[in-house]
């Protein structure tokens, strides 16, 4: 990766190597300069949204007011929502309201910073569930199929991840649905809220969770299978760690996986901001009061402030997503984290 | 006396080569074998169901695919007249997965026309040039790829009207930066490579050197990608006709066709499950024609 | 006989590649005695890397080994994996080529070592660490306990080949194979490290087994010579039988060989004497003499029969129907 020899080469200038060493300043130069890189792809995709949103022929205040609704009523709403003035005002009103992080109201009226601190943990729940433990049945997963390659747990693994690969989450949602809620009775079929209990939680979220999150098992442990056959088969320090009389297992889980992890948070960090349309769909599908769904009924109510903020939302969590992969490598990998010291 | 300490003897250094991979002639057989079938056999079944959808009606004439009679709504698979049976509306339910199936196919092979296309270029411009043309063109595929397209599909199809021509814009706007990413990773990757630099040294001009040295070596990994992509685009087509903001009605999707199975889908399971199994049937096997060829040309 | 460490008789080794086997090793014997260093020579596929892998046993499952290696008295052939693990690292070590690829980036070179301790010898994390910071000072590394904490990149390239020593040395194994072990270090570096293992050699009285294929490298510091080819044994003597002086190189290969090395006396721009061809595809190897195809003596009988390994001179044993005479070409 071009960004691990990026950071070597400023890791090498010898002499200071100690003291880079303890302010560990080339992982958070790094941080510093990702995140500033990160401001002008949050404004492209808000602006972008914004341009979009207009471009449209922009009938809100009509569809809010109704067909009957008189022309001076709508020009009315029109101005009090601050729809007539042009373009690059609104948006401007708009970034600088969010900067002072005020998310403006919406057209039902209700304040957009309301909405998301009532429904945004919602979606984040369900999305930690949704990444987490398919994360730790993957792993488990590949290092029972990376033991005996082609093996029958492996073939299993391969098959399963293929089939999660290559199913809708809506239709998986529906199978789940048909399957655990309505014939083994498991679970409720419409959620309506996450519950305040654990077990609660766990019944309202574990068939929306499972509907995202059984693609990301299938991504997280094709990857992780086929990085730990490849380490074992090929690289020379499985070779050393074996000729010390290691047993297999060991090798497997102390030398090969170890480094696989790394990859692995990679490719889950860069996944994060694609989930969004998954995430709404899932919502809506089992009702779940999350910002997905409000995703869906702000467009269809052209509620531009709201869509703007819930955009807004995942452009950044795509951010720190790729952050989080970039970070990966610079801080956990060692090779990074300490330089090259005067030898 | 000692003799003096030679310098290495003639055989070149270098790592030794890696040991034959060691198998029995049988199990040879058997993995080349199924190496063969694992291509072949998606292959074959991409085919099929291609020219199932694209073939078929043009041979037989199936019942129309939007309109339906009222009277036959609701039958059963393998009633007469109709193989799959109705919906609710009395529409053939095989018609509209071959219908649907067109429009499926369309979409994904002129979303991933354009990205492929469009996306190429900006990516390996990008990654062959370097500098300041590098630096732009990767914001603006980074703010592509942070912008939600089911945002922009939905807001398309709100604003504009639904439509399929509105719905391979939409996801062209993921496609190309996709394509875009990984073209550029690639041709970043081979610019540096001994022969590239050799061909800039000998002087070659530099469209020369992009058409005839990255582009056939860069080729099998954005096939292979694509491959890959197609998935994703045939299940993100699926959830605009789901959610109602793709291609419109009366014209038959498979989204569509599991929105309205959804309904009944406690006491006739079967109007969701067909849908759903014909699209697992497609995405598999370009999932798993992408990872044959993957495994012949031997590309990350 | 009896007091000999390693005795390797008759080993065989053999893959199934594209449906015909490959014998990549053919039937080798030969004995290492304790403090003796033996080195087996040879080119890239003559078999000599594989012979000492299958005796520790780190070929992948699957391949046929078959014949004898005795370790004090012990089988090793034909023993499961959990059973050779108790022998791997704890009475017999290997070193290997590349330090760089072979220590695991992600990991403390000294976690690296306890690891080999830990692995066969019961002790407290506190005392492994101990007794990994006194093997990092017995391969000479300066300022071991502050090594004790570093990643391998963080090392040179000769410091990681003694840290790799260190850890095939963590339980005092009677037998090391070092399995060219120099080749990728600079020539300086080559020097250290093999007076290093040297000295080591004398202080724990170990077996040492250098596979290289650097002739010069066996000169200097080898007691007794296995010259392979094409999967065997094609010449065997002690060190003073083949070089320096009063030494005959019988074997038209390892005179080859010998005659590659650039000296200083040679005239200057002369051409280096090559040995033409390439090493023989070891899935059709051909009937006679498998040198016999390179060989600018090869004669009739050469192509005919493969010559066998016979001793003709005492403790030298060669396989060629027309050896050099005094070790010069006729």
């Amino acid at each position: 990766m071009a960004l691990v020899q990026q950071i070597q080469l400023q890791g090498d200038s010898g002499a200071r190597g100690s003291a880079r060493r303890l302010a560990g300043s080339p992982a958070l130069r790094l941080v510093g300069r990702r995140l500033l890189a990160a401001i002008p792809v949050l404004i492209g995709v808000t602006f972008l949204t914004f341009s979009v949103m207009n471009a449209l022929p922009n009938d809100t205040a009509q569809a809010i007011l109704g067909l009957q609704a008189s022309p001076a009523a709508v020009a009315a709403l029109n101005h009090t929502l601050g729809l007539d003035q042009p373009f690059f005002t609104q948006y401007w009103h708009w970034l600088s309201h969010v900067l002072q992080g005020n998310l403006g109201t919406s057209v039902q009226g209700a304040s957009v910073n309301h909405e998301l601190a009532v429904h945004l943990p919602v979606t984040l729940e369900l999305l930690a569930y949704a990444l987490l433990v398919p994360l730790l049945f993957s792993i488990i997963v590949a290092v029972l199929a990376a033991r005996k390659p082609n093996g029958l747990m492996d073939r299993f693994s391969l098959a399963v991840s293929m089939l999660g690969l290559s199913i809708a989450p809506y239709a998986f949602a529906f199978i789940l649905i048909v399957v655990f809620a309505v014939k083994l009775q498991w679970f409720p079929v419409i959620s309506g809220s996450v519950g305040t209990t654990p077990v609660s939680f766990l019944k309202a979220t574990t068939l929306p969770a499972a509907a995202i999150g059984f693609p990301l098992f299938a991504i997280y442990t094709r990857l992780l299978r086929g990085d730990l056959v490849e380490q074992m088969q090929r690289e020379d320090y499985i070779v050393t760690a074996k000729a010390k009389g290691v047993p297999p297992w060991r090798v497997l889980i102390r030398h090969a996986l170890r480094n696989s992890l790394f990859t692995l948070i990679t490719v889950v960090g860069l996944n994060l901001g694609g989930l969004i349309g998954a995430v709404a769909i899932i919502e809506t599908v089992f009702t779940v009061p999350g910002i997905g769904q409000d995703l869906l009924t702000g467009i269809s109510n052209r509620d531009v402030p709201l869509i703007e903020a819930i955009v807004l939302v995942f452009a950044i969590m795509t951010v720190l997503g790729n952050l989080l992969a970039d970070l990966a490598y610079a801080v956990l990998d060692p090779r990074i984290r300490y330089g090259r010291s005067t030898s | 006396m000692a003799a003096p300490l030679p310098e290495a003897a003639f055989v070149a250094a270098g790592p030794p080569p890696p040991l034959p991979s060691l198998v029995s002639s049988r199990k040879l057989r058997t993995q080349r074998l199924g190496r063969t079938l694992r291509l072949w056999i998606p292959a074959g079944l991409l085919l099929a169901l291609l020219a199932l959808c694209f073939v078929w009606p043009l041979v037989y004439h199936i019942p129309s695919s939007t309109n339906g009679n009222i009277i036959n709504a609701d039958a059963p698979p393998l009633s007469p007249g109709a193989w799959l049976g109705t919906d609710q509306n009395g529409v053939d339910e095989f018609s509209q997965l071959v219908y649907g199936g067109q429009v499926s196919f369309e979409v994904f092979i002129a979303v991933t026309a354009i990205g492929m296309v469009l996306g190429s270029c900006i990516g390996i411009i990008a990654g062959y040039f370097g500098g300041w043309v590098d630096a732009v063109l990767s914001r603006v595929l980074d703010i592509l790829i942070a912008f939600p397209a089911l945002v922009l599909a939905l807001a398309i199809a709100e604003g504009l009207g639904p439509s399929e021509f509105h719905v391979i814009l939409a996801i062209s706007v993921f496609s190309i930066p996709a394509f875009g990413r990984v073209t550029r990773g690639a041709t970043l990757v081979l610019r540096e490579l001994p022969f590239m630099v050799a061909a800039r040294l000998a002087g070659a001009r530099r469209w020369r050197i992009i058409l005839r040295h990255i582009v056939p070596n860069i080729l099998p990994g954005i096939l292979t990608f694509s491959l890959l992509g197609i998935g994703i685009v045939i299940i993100l087509e699926g959830a605009l006709d789901f959610l109602g903001y793709g291609v419109p009605p009366p014209t038959a999707t498979i989204g569509a066709m599991i929105a309205n199975g959804q309904q009944t889908m406690t006491v006739t399971p079967e109007y969701v499950l067909i849908p759903s199994i014909f699209l697992l049937l497609v995405v598999v096997s370009v999932n798993m024609l992408g990872d044959a060829l993957r495994e012949r040309w031997g590309v990350q | 006989m009896s007091q000999s460490l390693l005795e390797v008789e008759d080993l065989r080794v053999g893959f199934a590649v594209g449906g015909r086997e490959l014998r990549a090793v053919d039937g080798i014997t030969f004995s290492v005695n304790p403090g003796n260093t033996l080195a087996i020579i040879g080119e890239s596929g003559s078999g000599k890397t594989v012979s000492c892998r299958a005796i520790m046993g780190l070929l992948p499952a699957g391949t046929s080994i078959n014949g004898s290696a005795r370790l004090r008295g012990s089988e090793l052939i034909g023993l499961s994996d959990s059973e050779l693990r108790r022998y791997r690292g704890s009475d017999m070590a290997m070193v290997f080529q590349d330090p760089a690829r072979s220590l695991n980036p992600t990991m403390k070179i000294g976690v690296q070592i306890t690891e080999a301790i830990t692995t066969h010898r019961k002790v407290g994390k506190a005392e492994a660490q101990t007794q990994a910071v006194e093997l990092l000072r017995l391969v000479r590394i300066p300022a071991a306990e502050r090594r004790f904490h570093e990643y391998p990149h963080q090392l040179s390239g000769g410091m990681r080949q003694r840290v790799m020593i260190a850890m095939a040395l963590a339980c005092r194994p009677k037998l090391l194979i070092a399995d060219e072990a120099t080749t990728a270090l600079d020539v300086t570096t080559q020097v250290q490290i093999m007076e290093l293992l040297l000295e080591l050699q004398s202080e724990l009285e170990m077996a040492l087994i250098l596979i290289s294929h650097d002739l010069g490298l066996a000169a200097s510091y080898a007691d007794e010579v296995i010259v392979m080819y094409a999967g065997k044994i094609v010449e065997q003597a002690p060190a003073a039988a083949l070089f320096g002086r009063g030494g005959s190189v019988r074997m038209r290969y390892t005179r080859a060989l010998l005659d590659a090395i650039p000296h200083m006396e040679r005239a200057a721009h002369s051409a280096l004497p090559v040995v033409g061809g390439r090493p023989p595809d070891m899935t059709a190897l051909p009937v006679g003499c498998s040198f016999a195809p390179r060989c600018g003596s090869a004669a009739d009988d050469c192509l005919a029969k493969a010559p066998a390994l016979t001793e003709h001179a005492p403790g030298h044993k060669w396989a060629c129907w027309h050896p050099c005479e005094n070790g010069v070409h006729p």
